[in-house]
């Protein structure tokens, strides 16, 4: 495996965390695998704390992680939305470089699954810049009329039923077809892409691992994919494709083509990044308009004048991506503390988009909302979600079918996925009056 | 009102475009083009939502 592509004189040296000027250890400790065990309503209210008291934080390691190191002093937890939009922004004191996950993986596992993700200018450019044409919004407007016909294919199948289970049955249909679309997934792979790609951010929960430990599991869902995608590579080889993977496997960067376990990588990162987020936001916005019928009334008044708006409060309300980190390269303040070199910082999502100094009525669900910078794609800079076109685009046409042909769904209680990274729903029943034809 | 693009903070991701079609459009190649330099007063929110959601803040308004 040639790894040794990414070592160019850009990379900075590794910088280890210190213990230099560092506080006690937060009393407030959001670093336990009870905190992340409870339901977000309840760590929302230690955030809460936080973001009024401590803002920037000094924590323990996160407890129990999946490859943990003894010598990790900690890190700096980040609660208000104004510190986190200045991390993400200056990506030159705050790189991904030196891993951008909350928890301690293993770093094999890293290496297959994370590609651009957790890379800096001027690698991350050129590698993002080899996919980022097919994302903007004339390349999305143009796939349209397939994310409709997908969306209406994926609501035929469940219309007549009346209850469904509905992550399986329908959260996860859009978005892991047209993930497969646009990468050309050949359909007798397309199962096994969704679940590895489930796997893949699943590390921590309990009834997925089950007898396996976490990294067996990841490094064996990150293997499958690898699989798959020298199975593609092969099959262009023969036979180029007009898709995004043959794009990938003919784009030159720095005049040399990706290698194979590059693409792989790749592959990785886009089948997580594009199917499980949109996934989450289905069924918790379901899940949402069930406890808040009002607001879907209110949206149904005038679904096509009010869904834009609409769909950022469904992707704030839901903030599925959950965390992510950076390190600091550079010595500097952030909400009072002084930041050193090699010093980790962790962004949580969820409590800035319940920060009260951006968002009126954080904890309302509210359609209507007019100012909302939420976060549920990042704090923005240059690693923000490169699919949230595509990913607006699938849940706007998802809840125009949900919404006008079974408008009464009513969601019961959704199993969640027990991880620090992503807040998702593992079931849910969701029951409503069949559709009759 | 005038617009500025810092082309070198421009990562091409069209949010811009999806706020304010008939200012801004990404190019078949990934770049951006401005397409109106100065626009009227009729767009000014179009250009102020694109300037907010730009996330690697290169769009800027210059009133002169």
């Amino acid at each position: 495996m040639s790894i040794d592509i990414f070592e160019d004189e850009d990379e900075v040296t590794f910088l280890a965390a210190t213990n230099v000027d560092k506080p006690e250890h937060s009393a407030v400790d959001i670093s336990t695998k009870a905190f992340w065990a409870k339901p977000s309503e309840e760590r929302e209210q230690i955030f809460k704390v936080l973001r009024e008291t401590d803002p920037v934080s000094w924590q323990r390691p996160v407890e129990d992680a999946v490859t943990p190191d003894p010598d990790d002093p900690g890190y700096w937890a980040l609660t208000k939305h104004a510190d986190i939009a200045q991390v993400s922004r200056d990506h030159e004191t705050f790189i991904s470089g030196q891993g951008v996950l909350f928890d301690m993986l293993p770093p094999i596992f890293l290496e297959m699954s994370q590609s651009f993700l957790a890379m800096d200018p001027p690698r991350h450019d050129k590698l993002r810049a080899l996919v980022s044409a097919a994302f903007t919004p004339k390349q999305i407007k143009r796939i349209e009329d397939k994310v409709l016909v997908a969306a209406k294919e994926t609501v035929d199948a469940i219309a007549a039923k009346g209850s469904v289970e509905f992550v399986s049955e329908c959260a996860e249909v859009l978005p892991v077809r047209m993930f497969c679309e646009l990468f050309g997934v050949p359909d007798h792979l397309r199962a096994q892409t969704a679940a590895a790609a489930a796997d893949v951010v699943a590390w921590a929960d309990p009834e997925i691992l089950g007898e396996r430990s976490a990294d067996e599991v990841q490094v064996e869902a990150c293997s499958i994919l690898h699989e798959i995608a020298e199975e593609m590579i092969e099959a262009r080889r023969a036979n180029p494709t007009d898709d995004l993977f043959t794009s990938l496997m003919n784009a030159e960067v720095d005049g040399q083509r990706l290698d194979d376990f590059e693409i792989g990588a790749f592959f990785i990162l886009m089948a997580v990044a594009g199917t499980d987020t949109t996934k989450h936001t289905t069924s918790l916005t379901v899940k949402a308009m069930t406890e808040f019928p009002e607001q879907r009334a209110w949206l149904m008044e005038d679904f096509e004048g009010r869904i834009g708006p609409a769909i950022d409060e469904f992707i704030r309300f839901a903030s599925p991506v959950m965390t992510f980190r950076r390190t600091a390269v550079k010595e500097t303040e952030l909400g009072g503390r002084k930041i050193l070199p090699g010093d980790k910082v962790v962004m949580f999502y969820p409590s800035a988009n319940q920060d009260a100094d951006v968002f009126e009525a954080p904890e309302t669900f509210d359609l209507s909302r007019q100012v909302n910078p939420h976060m549920g794609f990042g704090g923005g800079g240059i690693h923000f979600c490169l699919g949230n076109q595509l990913a607006k685009s699938m849940l706007r046409a998802m809840f125009r079918e949900l919404l006008t042909r079974i408008p009464d769904f009513a969601a019961g209680e959704p199993e969640l996925l027990g991880t620090n990274f992503m807040r998702g729903v593992k079931r849910m029943p969701v029951t409503f009056t069949p559709e009759t034809s | 009102m005038r617009l500025e693009i810092d082309y070198s903070r421009c990562t091409g991701l069209g949010i811009c475009e999806a706020e304010a079609p008939d200012l801004f459009e990404i190019q078949e190649d990934g770049s951006l083009s401005l397409l109106v330099e100065r626009p009227t007063a009729d767009s000014r929110a179009a250009a102020q939502a694109a300037v907010a959601g730009c996330p690697t803040e290169a769009i800027r308004i210059v009133e002169d």
